[in-house]
Formats: C-alpha cells, sequence, structure tokens
C-alpha cells in the first residue's frame, strides 16, 4: 500500500522523457519568452508575449520609478529574554576606561546594544559630568576596525592554541618578563599582574603617553609621596595655573570644570568671582576661560614659576619681561590676599618647576586646603625613566617577553622608533590591544582586550573612590579579557569575572553589599580634605635649577592635546575626529599653530590687514609649512591663531596613525590625517619635555585643506550676539547688562512690554508645558562634551573631512568661539564661548518660510521639523539668523531612496570612507533606534531632544502624576560637566529653568533678541574678572571704546 | 485701433518698399525652405548644452544637492540666482505685448513675436530652478494645494515660496495663451500657402481652423486686449512676488522694502537686453533686417536707458536707507559685504554697477543707440550686470549674516552648478531656433496692420495722407487685415 502510485497520463505512467522534462519545467523561473535566443530584440513576438512584454516591462518601470527604501529586515526575538522589553532603555552603571582616565559612567542600553553614556551623578568628583571622549567612547565599541579574534604570528588563531603555544614559550623564556601598560587603576588588575609575575623574574611597568612623572617626583622630593594629590578647585577663589589645560585635558578635567565652576557662578545680588590667572605660550581652552592671561616662551615657564614663587614671598620679582612680571605681581598679591583659598597648578614635566610649584602652594597655604593628600589622583602613575629604562634592557636582550596592554608606545612614545627597534629583540611578544595597531604589528601574539563596555571590571581613579566596571553587552568578538589571559598563564581557574566577584564580595562584606556597588557603579569611602607634611629641602637647589635655565632664542614648539582627541588612544573615532576643536575651530587634521607674528613674517599673512584677513579666513587653503625639530621635519599645514606667543609654535598629539588603526585616519588621498607629533617630544634624561626650542619653519610655498567650522574669529562688537561685561563694572552696578537690553528694545516697549509691542500681531497665550533652556556664558569653557553627546542622542551624521571643508558639517549643536583684543599683543586677547543650537523661537522666522510646512511650531514651544514633509527648499536655513540648520547635502547616513549614491562622487562632494565607515552595520549599532536618520535632501537641527521630552511625559502620564522637574534633560546639558545648560519647564514656576531665570534676570539675554524671534533659548551674560573687556569684541589692532554699547540702536 | 498720426520724425517701421505680399514671403521664407547651416550650428549647440544640463541635473538628483557648493550659510547660489535671472528676462516680452499694445506703441509689432516667444522659453527656464534646487525634487508636489489624505496637512500660505509657484504658474499659463493666440492668423497664413501635405495639415491644426472672417478678426481682437490686460498685472506681480523671496525674509541685504519695484525696473531692463540680444541675431540670420529696424533697436535702447537708471537709483536708495536706517547689520551688508570692493564680494558689486548703472548711460548719444555692434555688446554686458544683482542679492547677503561664527567660506560653483545654468541655456536656444524655423518670428498680421501707415513706402506719402479726411483715413486702416 505504502508504494502505491497514481499517474495522471500515460507518459507518466511509462516515464518518457517528455514528461520528465515537463514536469521539470513545470514552474519555471525565467520568463517563458520564445525564440529569445537570438536576442531579446529579434526574438520574434508572438501576440501572447507582446502582452508578457509589456506586462513585465510596465511592472520593471512601475518597480523602478517607485524608489523604494531598500527594507532592512528586523528579527523579532523567538523567545524573548527576561527583563527585556523592546523599545524600553536598561540602564547600567560602568566606568569609562581609558588608559589611567577612569570616569564613572551609566550605559543606556537598547534591545541589548549599548548606545549613549552618561556620567554618573552618585560620584564626588566627577558629579554626573563627562568629556568629549567618553560620550564619544561607546563608538568605539562598534569600531570597524577592532580585531576580532586573536592572532598568533599574524594569522587568527584560536585561545587554547595561544595558550598551549605560550605555556611552552613562557617556560622557554629568558630574561625578564615584564607587563607594560597604561596606568592600571583597577586594583584587582594589579594584583593579578602581582601575582602573574611573581611566578617569574619580572616587573610592570606603566608608562603614559601624556605623563606626569615630572610631577610625582616633585611631590616625591617635598611630600614624600610618589603621587599626585587632588585639586579642589571649588575651594580656591585665586587659581595660578602655568600651561595647564586642566578644563580641557590636564589630569582630570571633569572633576576640575565641576570644581571651577562653584567660582564662575555669579549671584547677581552678590556678585563675586574666582580670580583665574593663566600662564602660557600657547591658547589653551584653558586660557581661553582665564580672567588674566600673559604669554611668555615655553622655555621662560621656569623663569615665570620662579618670579612666582619670588612675588609670593614677597621678593623681588626679576628674569621675566615686563608684562609677565605685572601679572606675576598681580597675581601673587591676589594669592597671599587669600591665603588657603589659592591654588597654583602647572602643566611642567620638569621635576624642579613643580617643586617650586609645591613650594609656591605651600607659602600661600594650598596644602590642605585646595590640595588633598587624602584622596591621590591615580590616573597617571607613569614614570618617564623607568619606560627609558626598559627601552634600554629590551635593547640589550634582558626582556624575554613583554606583555603589552593598553598602550601603543611604537605610537605615543617620543622615541616610537627606537622602541619598535627595540621590540625586535625580544623573543616573545604579547599585545592585548583591541586592534592592529602600531604596536601590536610587530608583536607575535595579539589577545585582542574587549571594549570596557564588554568587559568586568573595577579602577580606582582616586584613592578611596571605587567604581566598577560591567558589561552591558554580550562581547561582540572572540576578545579575551587582558586579565583572562594572566590568571590562566598564572595557572588559576577562575575567571576575572568570578575575581572581580569574589574580591569585591569580600571587600564589601557580602553579596547585596557587591550588588548594590554594581547597581551604584562607585564605592567611596574618603571625603576628607588632609594636607601632607612638606619639606623644602630640595627647593633652593629647584629654584637655583630653574634659575640656570636659559630662555632660548627663536622659535620654539610646544606639543599639546587636542581638547576632543586628546593622547590620541581613541584615535578613530570619527566622532571625535570632526568634533572642532574649540580654539581653532579645526576638525580631522593637526596644523601647526602660529602666532599673527609668524604669519605675518614667514607666511606674508597681515592678520590686522583686513583683505589679507579675509583671504586667509574665506580660503580653505592654508599654507603648508616644513618644521624642523632637532632634525626632524615634518610638514602641516598653519593655522594663525591669535593669543599664541609671538615666537611660539604648536602641534597637537593624536594624529598620523597606521591605516590599521581603522577608516577614520586615513584621508582620502590614502595618506593618514594629521602628523604624530608624539616624536617631537624630547627625554631630557629624568623625564619627557613637551616643549623644544630651537626650531625653525619655513614656507614650502604648497597649499592644505583644513576643514575648519567657522573661520571668522571675532564678534565684530555685536553686543546683541555676546554680551560680556567684567565683574567691576557689575559690582558698581548690576544693572549693567539689563540697562543695555533695555536700550536695545526701548523703541519697542522695552524689555517688559517687548513681547506684545514689538509686533503688529497679537500674541497668543502659551499654556501647558514651555520648554526653556538657559545658558550660562560663564560656565561654558568650549569643551565639546555636550556637543558629542547630541551626536550620539541624535544620530548626527559623520561628513568627513572633504565635505566639513565645504561647510557641510551637520552639527545641530555647536560652541561658537569669539576672540577680540589686538591680534598682535596675545595679552589682550580675550575668548568668549558660546554654545548656539535651535534657539526655538516662539516667533521662527524659518516656520513661516518654508512652503510646506515642513517645520511648524509645536504647543510646548518646540520649532520642530517634520522631516518626512520637508522638500529641501533651505530657505528655512537662509532665513535662520542663528544659521542652526543643517541640510543633507548627500547621502551621508545610508538613508536615501537612491541605491549606490554615495561613493564614488567624482571631484566635487566626493565623501570620505569614514561616512562609509559610519554607515557599516556594525557600527550603526550605536544609532538611538528613538531618533529617525535622515535621509539625503532634508533639514535637520536640535530637537531639544524631543524623544527624551516624550518619553519623560509619556513616564510622568503613566505613573498618573504631572510632570516633574528633572524628569527630563537633553543630552548636552547632561553631559555638562560645568552645569553651564539648565533644560525645563518655563511655564512651571517651580522648574530650575524659571528659577534660574528669575535669580539671574539681570544677566538674562536673548541672541539677536531684537529680531522679535522670541528664542526659547537664553543666555546668562559673560561676567569676567578682568580688567576690562578687550575691543569691544573686535579682533583688531585699533583701540576701540571699551564701554559697553549696544550695536543695534534701532532696528526696524 | 491704430492712430492716425504719426510723427514724421520718427523712421520707417518697415522698410524697403514692402507690399502685404512681400511681407508675407518674407516672414514665412524660413519655414518653407531648408534650414541654414548656421542654424544647424547653432541649434547642434544649443542640443548639446541641454544634455550637458540634463547630465547636471541627473547628478544633483541622484547625488544630492551637495554636487554643488553650496554650504551650510550659503543655501541659496546659482540655483536662485539663475532662477530671479531668468524671470527677469521673461519681463520684457510680456511687457511688449501687453503693455504696449494698451499704450498703442506702434513698434512693438516688430519685435512682439519673438519677444513673447523669449518670454515663454525664459520662463521654462526659470522654473526648472526651483524644482531641481530642491533637496527632495520627488516630493515636489507637496508644494500644490491638493486635497490629500494627510490628514488636515496643507501647504503653508505664508511662504512666499508658495506665492511664486502660484505666480510663476500664472504667469506662464496667461503668457502662453496670449502668444498662441497672436499665432493663429499668422500659423492659417502658412497653412494657405502650403505646398507640402504634412504642412498643410500640421499648421492647419495649430491654426485651429482660422478662416480670416471678420468675426474671427473680432473676436482676436478683444482675446488680445482681455488678455493684455490680464498680462499688464502680471509684469508687476511677478517680479514683486519673487522679490519677496528676499524682502519677507529677516536677512540683512535681503529684508528691504524697495525690492518689489526695484525688481520689476531691474526685470525689464534684463528682459529688452535679452530681446536685443535675440532680435540681433534673429534679423541677421532670418535677413529680417526690414522688419526689426534700427528704429526697433533705437527705441528699445531708449528703454534700456530709462530702466537701468531707475535700478541705479533703487541701488543708491537702498545704501541710503541702510546709512539712514542705522542699523548696524544692514549697514554691515552694504557697506562691507558689497560697497567695499576688497571685500571677498566686493567685485561682484561694482562689476553689478559698471554693467547695470554706468555703462548703459552711453545710451543716452543718438549715434551709439543705433550703432548695432554697440547694441548687442551693451545686451550681453546688461545681462550680465543683471546676473551680477541677483548674485550680489542673495549670496552677499546671506554669506556674513548676523552670527560672525557662521560666516562662510568663499562660494565658488562646481562645474554641475555651472552646468545646469548653462543647460538652461540649451533648453532655451533649443526652443528658439525651433520656434525661429517653425514658426513666423514677426507677427505678420500685425506688421501688415501698420505696413499702411509706418511702412518705408507709405511713410513717403504723408503729407498727402495728412490732407486725406479723417473717414478715408479710417476707411483705409480698416482694410489692413485684409
Amino acid at each position: 500500500m505504502a508504494n502505491k502510485k497514481y499517474w495522471q497520463s500515460f507518459s507518466e505512467l511509462n516515464n518518457s522523457d517528455v514528461h520528465k522534462e515537463l514536469s521539470e519545467n513545470e514552474f519555471p523561473e525565467s520568463l517563458p519568452f520564445e525564440g529569445t535566443d537570438k536576442g531579446l530584440a529579434n526574438a520574434p513576438a508572438s501576440r501572447r508575449d507582446f502582452l508578457k512584454y509589456l506586462g513585465f516591462s510596465t511592472a520593471a518601470a512601475m518597480a523602478a520609478a517607485s524608489c523604494e527604501t531598500p527594507v532592512r529586515k528586523a528579527i523579532p526575538y523567538v523567545n524573548k529574554p527576561e527583563n527585556l522589553v523592546p523599545g524600553v532603555a536598561d540602564y547600567y552603571a560602568t566606568t569609562y576606561i581609558s588608559g589611567g582616565e577612569a570616569i564613572p559612567v551609566i550605559a543606556k542600553v537598547r534591545d541589548g546594544r549599548p548606545i549613549k553614556l552618561e556620567g554618573n551623578t552618585l560620584s564626588s568628583f566627577t558629579h554626573g559630568g563627562t568629556t568629549a571622549r567618553v560620550q564619544a567612547s561607546v563608538l568605539d565599541l562598534y569600531d570597524t576596525a577592532r580585531l576580532r579574534h586573536a592572532k598568533a604570528n599574524g594569522v587568527a588563531a584560536d585561545y587554547e592554541a595561544i595558550d598551549k603555544t605560550l605555556a611552552e614559550q613562557f617556560a622557554a623564556v629568558s630574561g625578564e618578563v615584564v607587563v607594560l601598560t597604561s596606568t592600571i587603576t583597577s586594583p584587582t588588575t594589579k594584583d593579578i599582574i602581582k601575582n602573574f609575575l611573581a611566578k617569574r623574574a619580572g616587573r610592570h611597568i606603566q608608562f603614559d603617553n601624556v605623563s606626569h612623572s615630572g610631577m610625582i617626583l616633585a611631590n616625591e622630593a617635598t611630600y614624600g609621596k610618589k603621587a599626585i594629590p587632588s585639586y579642589k578647585f571649588e575651594s580656591a577663589k585665586v587659581i595660578v595655573s602655568f600651561g595647564a589645560d586642566f578644563l580641557g585635558t590636564w589630569l582630570n578635567p571633569v572633576e576640575f570644570q565641576h570644581g571651577y565652576t562653584a567660582g564662575k557662578k555669579l549671584n547677581q545680588n552678590n556678585p563675586t568671582l574666582n580670580k583665574h590667572y593663566q600662564f602660557e605660550s600657547i591658547m589653551t581652552m584653558t586660557g581661553a576661560n582665564a580672567d588674566a592671561r600673559y604669554t611668555h616662551k615655553p622655555s621662560e615657564q621656569a623663569a615665570v614659576v620662579n618670579a612666582l614663587y619670588s612675588a609670593v614671598k614677597g621678593e623681588s620679582v626679576t628674569g621675566v619681561s615686563d608684562s609677565v612680571k605685572e601679572g606675576v605681581q598681580k597675581a601673587a598679591a591676589e594669592l597671599n590676599a587669600n591665603k588657603g583659598a589659592g591654588l597654583v597648578v602647572a602643566n611642567s614635566n620638569d621635576v624642579n618647576v613643580q617643586i617650586v610649584i609645591n613650594a609656591i602652594n605651600e607659602v600661600i597655604g594650598a596644602n590642605g586646603t585646595t590640595i588633598n593628600w587624602a584622596a591621590p589622583q591615580l590616573t597617571h602613575q607613569g614614570i618617564d625613566s623607568e619606560m627609558a629604562a626598559l627601552v634600554a634592557d629590551m635593547e640589550a636582550g634582558k626582556v624575554g617577553a613583554l606583555l603589552i596592554y593598553g598602550t601603543n608606545p611604537v605610537y605615543e612614545y617620543f622615541d616610537g622608533g627606537r622602541f619598535a627597534n627595540a621590540l625586535s629583540k625580544v623573543k616573545l611578544t604579547i599585545s592585548f590591544n583591541d586592534r592592529e595597531d602600531e604596536t601590536s604589528q610587530l608583536c607575535k601574539f595579539i589577545l585582542p582586550a574587549p571594549h570596557f563596555l564588554e568587559s568586568w571590571g573595577d579602577a580606582e581613579p582616586k584613592a578611596g573612590s571605587y567604581s566598577m566596571v560591567q558589561p552591558t553587552i554580550n562581547p561582540l568578538f572572540k576578545t579575551r579579557p587582558f586579565q583572562d589571559s594572566l590568571l590562566i598563564w598564572t595557572g588559576a581557574t577562575e575567571t576575572y569575572a568570578d575575581y572581580i566577584k569574589t574580591y569585591w564580595t569580600a571587600k564589601l562584606g557580602g553579596d547585596s553589599n557587591y550588588i548594590q556597588a554594581l547597581q551604584d557603579g562607585i564605592v567611596e569611602t574618603n571625603n576628607n580634605v588632609t594636607g601632607a607634611a612638606f619639606n623644602g629641602g630640595a627647593v633652593a637647589t629647584a629654584v637655583a635649577a630653574n634659575a640656570a635655565k636659559k630662555a632660548a632664542a627663536g622659535l620654539e614648539l610646544v606639543v599639546y592635546q587636542k581638547v576632543g582627541l586628546g593622547d590620541g588612544k581613541n584615535g578613530n573615532n570619527p566622532w571625535l575626529l570632526e568634533l572642532p576643536d574649540p580654539i581653532t575651530r579645526a576638525t580631522w587634521d593637526n596644523y601647526i599653530i602660529v602666532s599673527p607674528q609668524v604669519a605675518k613674517e614667514t607666511f606674508k599673512i597681515d592678520l590686522t590687514k583686513v583683505g589679507q584677513a579675509n583671504d586667509y579666513e574665506i580660503n580653505v587653503m592654508k599654507p603648508l609649512a616644513k618644521v624642523t625639530v632637532n632634525g626632524k621635519e615634518v610638514e602641516l599645514p598653519i593655522l594663525i591663531i591669535p593669543g599664541t606667543e609671538a615666537e611660539t609654535l604648536a602641534i597637537a598629539v593624536g594624529f598620523g596613525r597606521a591605516k590599521e588603526i581603522g577608516r577614520a585616519v586615513i584621508a582620502q588621498d590614502g595618506t593618514p590625517v594629521g602628523k604624530n607629533a608624539y616624536p617631537l617630544l624630547s627625554f631630557n634624561g629624568n623625564t619627557v619635555d613637551w616643549h623644544t626650542a630651537n626650531v625653525s619653519i619655513e614656507n614650502t610655498g604648497k597649499k592644505f585643506k583644513v576643514a575648519q567650522v567657522q573661520t571668522h574669529n571675532s564678534y565684530e562688537g555685536r553686543r546683541e550676539v555676546i554680551k560680556e561685561t567684567t565683574l567691576k563694572e557689575f559690582q558698581a552696578d548690576n544693572k549693567v547688562i539689563y540697562n543695555e537690553r533695555e536700550t536695545e528694545l526701548h523703541h519697542f516697549g522695552g524689555i517688559e512690554n517687548f513681547v506684545e509691542e514689538g509686533t503688529l500681531y497679537p500674541q497668543l497665550p502659551k499654556p501647558g508645558v514651555k520648554w526653556g533652556m538657559s545658558i550660562d556664558l560663564n560656565s561654558c569653557y568650549g569643551c565639546g562634551a555636550c556637543v558629542v553627546a547630541c551626536n550620539a542622542e541624535n544620530n548626527v551624521p559623520v561628513v568627513g573631512k572633504q565635505e566639513v571643508a565645504r561647510f557641510h558639517d551637520m552639527h545641530w549643536l555647536r560652541i561658537d568661539r569669539y576672540f577680540s583684543g589686538n591680534p598682535e599683543d596675545p595679552n589682550s586677547i580675550q575668548t568668549v564661548f558660546q554654545p548656539m543650537l535651535c534657539q526655538h523661537c516662539d516667533n521662527a522666522p524659518c516656520e513661516n518660510v518654508c512652503p510646506v510646512a515642513a517645520t511648524n511650531h509645536s504647543s510646548e514651544g518646540l520649532n520642530q521639523m517634520t522631516y518626512n514633509r520637508c522638500i529641501g527648499t533651505r530657505y528655512c536655513a537662509n532665513n535662520c539668523p542663528y544659521k542652526v540648520r543643517r541640510f543633507n547635502w548627500a547621502d551621508y547616513t545610508g538613508a536615501d531612496s537612491f541605491a549606490n549614491n554615495q561613493q564614488p562622487l567624482v571631484d566635487e562632494g566626493s565623501m570620505d570612507d569614514v561616512v562609509l565607515m559610519m554607515n557599516d552595520d556594525l557600527t550603526r549599532m550605536v544609532l538611538n533606534p528613538d531618533v529617525t536618520v535622515r535621509s539625503r535632501g532634508v533639514i535637520e537641527k536640535c530637537s531639544f531632544c524631543v524623544q527624551r521630552l516624550q518619553e519623560g511625559k509619556l513616564k510622568a502620564k503613566k505613573e498618573n502624576r504631572p510632570l516633574a522637574d528633572g524628569d527630563v534633560k537633553t543630552a548636552c546639558q547632561q553631559a555638562c560637566a560645568a552645569d553651564a545648560i539648565v533644560f525645563g519647564n518655563a511655564n512651571n514656576p517651580e522648574s530650575e529653568i524659571s528659577k534660574v531665570r528669575a535669580e539671574n534676570n539681570l544677566r538674562v539675554y536673548h541672541a539677536l533678541e531684537m529680531l522679535h524671534v522670541l528664542p526659547n533659548v537664553n543666555y546668562l551674560a559673560k561676567v569676567r574678572n578682568s580688567d576690562d573687556i578687550s575691543n569691544s569684541g573686535v579682533l583688531s589692532a585699533e583701540k576701540h571704546e571699551p564701554k559697553t554699547k549696544p550695536a543695534a540702536e534701532a532696528h526696524h | 485701433m491704430a492712430l492716425k498720426y504719426e510723427s514724421h520724425v520718427r523712421g520707417p517701421l518697415v522698410e524697403g518698399a514692402k507690399d502685404y505680399h512681400q511681407v508675407t514671403e518674407d516672414i514665412v521664407r524660413p519655414i518653407e525652405t531648408n534650414p541654414s547651416r548656421l542654424w544647424w550650428m547653432g541649434f547642434i549647440i544649443s542640443v548639446a548644452l541641454l544634455l550637458f544640463g540634463v547630465y547636471s541635473i541627473y547628478r544633483d538628483v541622484t547625488y544630492g544637492i551637495g554636487q554643488w557648493n553650496l554650504n551650510k550659510t550659503i543655501g541659496w547660489g546659482w540655483d536662485i540666482t539663475n532662477f530671479v535671472w531668468w524671470v527677469g528676462i521673461g519681463h520684457a516680452g510680456t511687457l511688449i505685448s501687453a503693455i504696449l499694445l494698451l499704450f498703442r506703441q506702434g513698434w512693438r509689432t516688430g519685435v512682439n513675436r519673438a519677444a513673447e516667444a523669449m518670454t515663454i522659453f525664459a520662463v521654462i527656464c526659470a522654473g526648472q530652478f526651483p524644482i531641481w534646487h530642491m533637496g527632495r525634487v520627488w516630493m515636489a508636489p507637496f508644494v500644490m494645494p491638493y486635497p490629500n489624505t494627510r490628514g488636515p496637512l496643507w501647504v503653508n500660505f505664508n511662504s512666499p515660496l508658495l506665492w511664486d509657484v502660484f505666480a510663476i504658474s500664472t504667469y506662464f499659463t496667461v503668457s502662453l495663451l496670449f502668444w498662441y493666440s497672436g499665432l493663429l492668423p499668422d500659423f492659417a497664413t502658412v497653412r494657405d500657402r502650403a505646398k507640402l501635405k504634412w504642412r498643410k495639415f500640421t499648421y492647419g491644426l495649430l491654426s485651429f481652423g482660422w478662416t480670416g472672417s471678420t468675426k474671427h478678426w473680432q473676436r482676436h481682437e478683444s482675446l488680445s486686449l482681455v488678455l493684455a490686460g490680464l498680462s499688464t498685472p502680471l509684469v508687476l506681480s511677478v517680479h514683486t512676488i519673487v522679490s519677496f523671496d528676499f524682502a519677507t525674509s529677516v536677512i540683512p541685504g535681503w529684508h528691504t522694502t524697495i525690492f518689489p519695484p526695484y525688481f520689476v525696473a531691474g526685470a525689464i531692463f534684463s528682459g529688452f537686453a535679452m530681446v536685443q540680444t535675440l532680435l540681433l541675431i534673429v534679423r541677421k540670420v532670418l535677413k529680417l533686417e526690414d522688419y526689426i529696424t534700427i528704429e526697433h533697436i533705437e527705441v528699445m535702447n531708449k528703454v534700456i536707458v530709462l530702466t537701468g537708471s531707475i535700478v541705479g537709483i533703487a541701488y543708491l536708495t537702498e545704501l541710503f536707507i541702510s546709512w539712514y536706517g542705522r542699523n548696524p547689520y544692514e549697514i554691515y551688508a552694504f557697506n562691507e559685504n558689497r560697497l567695499n570692493i576688497f571685500s571677498p564680494y566686493g567685485w561682484s558689486y561694482w562689476l553689478m554697477m559698471a554693467c547695470n548703472v554706468i555703462s548703459p548711460q552711453i545710451f543716452w548719444f543718438r549715434k551709439l543707440r543705433r550703432n548695432i555692434v554697440v547694441t548687442f555688446f551693451m545686451s550681453i554686458i546688461v545681462n550680465v550686470g543683471m546676473w551680477f544683482e541677483r548674485f550680489v542679492i542673495i549670496v552677499t547677503s546671506i554669506y556674513r549674516d548676523y552670527l560672525p561664527s557662521s560666516w562662510s567660506t568663499y562660494y565658488t560653483p562646481t562645474i554641475w552648478e555651472i552646468g545646469f545654468y548653462l543647460g538652461t541655456f540649451g533648453l532655451f536656444f533649443t526652443c528658439f531656433f525651433l520656434f525661429a524655423k517653425f514658426f513666423p518670428v514677426i507677427a505678420i498680421a500685425e506688421i501688415k496692420h501698420i505696413l499702411k501707415r509706418s511702412g518705408d513706402n507709405y511713410k513717403q506719402h504723408w503729407v498727402e495722407a495728412e490732407k486725406e479726411s479723417l473717414e478715408k483715413f479710417y476707411h483705409d486702416t480698416h482694410q489692413d487685415h485684409h
């Protein structure tokens, strides 16, 4: 019965050939055209074929014409993981780790993917602040250049095999086993390294690419502690910084920004501010925020520090220029007048300079008040001479095995070439770096460690302040934690995750405490402020040594870190590379910063001549210069930055990477982006110097494209845009800003009645929620954390250097930087930073010009964009007085209806590979699913993070309560370490925004208020603790009326 | 329909001893003979340019507006400059056909057909720019107020861009109807003369069955008057509305109440220049020197010097008001962005001044007005100047506006931006060459209308004509049509 078969025809019964063929062709996949073997055009078309052709071609034309966006299918969970609700974010406390840097963060995880980091507000030193690098680090997780598996001798290998090989090789090692890492703040990792080395002859070297060993050694000499103390800027009324960019790159800027802000918040009824003196050679971001800034040559720093030491002791000041002398005396007077409330810091890596700094701090009573030895900073522990000794040992063949973790000396050691040579003399080299970077390439084994968001761990950035690291996603690739490898090679059976658990459960006394610690992310024990015993024995020698340093003649070079990219450890991060530098406003490259004097002499560009200044500023092609430093030549474009000491040049580190670092570091022509500046550092036998004398620069006559997002430097006295005054003036009359505003508006009813009387039209009531933002210019330092936070939150596309150079940058939030003063006198330069974003005007000029109403006003005061309605006329962007609207000039996101239109775009409009990198399926995992990815041809702009507002309102609604203040925060607000941005419902009198506006009503102003566009963003005028306001906002050699005078007294 | 008296000092508008038949022969000849080598050359170059323009637009649509060098500060550049320029050029045609008709200007008959054709083609070219400058041109129908399924979503009637949509489409429709209705009797003439079957058929269709009956003529005349009445306000309104794109904005340099009259004068100015350029070529190539005479050229040169001076006054008024208004942003826009020749775009302002205000003043001299070479040269200069006027208004206002942080780098067009512009030239001349080949480039019927008054051989009999009784004169002139 089972074999019974029915047949339909005799041919089937007989299984004839004809039948076989027919049955095989029963459902032919090709169109059954006849005679197409002669080509479709010559085929004899029957009537039926004609109809087929017609039908097919119509359908094909329809399919082609409909241009439907390719659908990417998302596969739903078959079995939903527990505790995971699709569309609802989870938050995990963890820690940002980069080298020694450790900042407690909260990771937002959507559908299993970490997409955004916020600061952990429980931390007593970061207070929830972040830096641009912290914000950008989530993108590194999805970096396409990360190694996806271990490698042994250049080929993929699995870990068991490597372990087996290494067991043999470790046994055969003759000579030392050295573990070379960046500073390790993790107590467990340190233990594991110690245990690993305990069984072998070896040592652990910590190498900091940006080292503070001069400080550490100075502290050892004067305080007997080989460490760096905490600095309490919040307790300092007078701050003197010698080149230390403590708001941008020096030690822990998040902590310092928060502390510094305490002295920059102004009470309008009792106005006082801290006073910040900066002595430096190049315009750092911190210097840009200083109340008084004095420039000197880099080689004069020791003399200037000595001068301050003399001055605070009441001795006469010698050996410095007159202008610096004046500054030193003023600073000393203030420091002495505020004993116990002063703080002096220096960026110098010179032991003697730092010893004298310590001596000054001792004289002014900083030890134990603004300098806290109870909680030393542990983020920088490297000693330069130890690294130098290691390299010598490697060269001598004394090192048998080198394990490299978290550091990349071939690139970031001052003599990387020598290190690379030395590395080849080591038999067994193992790298744990996450990619084939400059050092890993030369190592025999690469065992990539996971990203911190995939890892377990802990960190102790300050003694007594612990921060936990926990995974937020399953490891994306076949990575293995460095610690796991060491544990295995030590012979331990537990994994690092178990180790952490055991360690912390024991340390905290129980499971529940451990779970609590993981939830909070931090464990803190010590909050005291104590000093340390000061031993002045070394001071006299140090003073003498400083005095013996002769100021060099001629040009000098300063190597510095960019505020965004820092030391270059996140060198392949497109968000950081596209983040404009706060001072130069340039993206993507490094360059030589030159003073206006050098520009005039060597490049024949005189910024005081309008024509030449215009030419320089409107052309993206900047002169290409060749700098020679100790026989090393570097060719880079120049940028002229006022405020740079006349004979000083500066180049940033972090650029000029190997192509294996990733797709973002290679320019369109295949060369690296920028040049590596680490080789321009020098070693003085004790510490690494970040400045060099005897430098020459020459004009190559060639030009090089530099992508700046802002080219004009001065605010042209437009006080409707920037309002600033001095503390003295504000103390004399705290209505000085208010009165100026009143003058501007008095034709239209004055401040009180401006809203109604500034227009012919009746005003409509605005009940319910009315979102508003207040930005305090006094506490915006320009660091750009908010900009990167905005990029991450709102899926702002990366456009690459070529597009930025064409002024096609897409940032929704930018930080405008204006200089004023005389460009030929660097000490006169004053800087102001103004975060500029959509002002959400209630009477928005963009809204009424859109022909299709794609941009319109919400009942909550939001100026909103309807992307799918936008047809891209760009009229709104033209009519925006703030120029905050951004147009999608090309298919930056891959969201376009047109296929294959991203690359290549010949000549004009060709995009960089980084744009495609950002569209890689891996990188796209970082996208925020709550925010539309915009397609080509539409305008976009700041939305006040409307997705967060909706989420907050929904949450309140579900909990059946009114929206509370603080329920929602914008991404920029949350990222700011200085709390410069306040956001909330301005209709709620209890909200912080209402309070800030009421408490600062004498400083509140709106940019371009007289236009009657009625912005929902207000600024708080900048009050400087300076003697005067330079040239009323104009960058010009001529002296202008310094008095605050509104430019627009009448406006129609 | 015509005045009895015409001044003796005015030269004849039709030269050579023409009679009615000769007029028809002269004007229809190009249609009935094979095009010359010159025509072919011009036509092929035009089509080549057109194709280049099509490719430029293809790139813009496929790859994005990033194919152009516009940027975050300069949202409009060559695209809208070209748009305003082409729209302006169109104005002369309407002015000639409508306003001069109402004012009974006999000289218009020699040039109105070609000028109206120019209007139609210029508006077609102008329309390309607002369409293809859109980031998502496939969504362009959103600008039409039609019932839709998107809820209460409607167009934004506050937007000057939307007013443009209505203004331009109305203008185009009325101009087209006006032009076509004028063509009817001439098409019939071609039809009646046709010896080839296809020509008879085609022109038969085109002429809508025109028989030349009195009833046809009477309706034709009425329709002309009605359409002239409709077109007259359009001459003023279209460019007024185009100027609102700028005048209603908040940008210093755009936000100016003088724009509407200033734009209209400028449009007529550039339109006449373009008419001159075209007609000087046409009369040469098609040997129509007898119909488009030096008189015509001189009259149009007078219009050019008049409108050029109006435009000049407008420029000076703008400067005065910016100073008088004491608005520092406006003062900066005028003094620094424009007047200052050393500022990045200062050269474009002074180029505009030289071309539009200073150089047309040579037409105060009769000799120069009547010099064909000078006129041709000047007609080009004026259109270069008027192009720069729009460029100055658009680009020099926005490239440095309120916030100095957003002041732009130097804007130069890409090859595709230029290609788009050249493409519209291709489109314009392709249309114009086809028009010159297949359509009577001069209104035959209207020339005949004035022949007995302004024709060379009739003008000699003026003394006699003056002695004629009024009744006889009317009788004669009303025979004109037949």
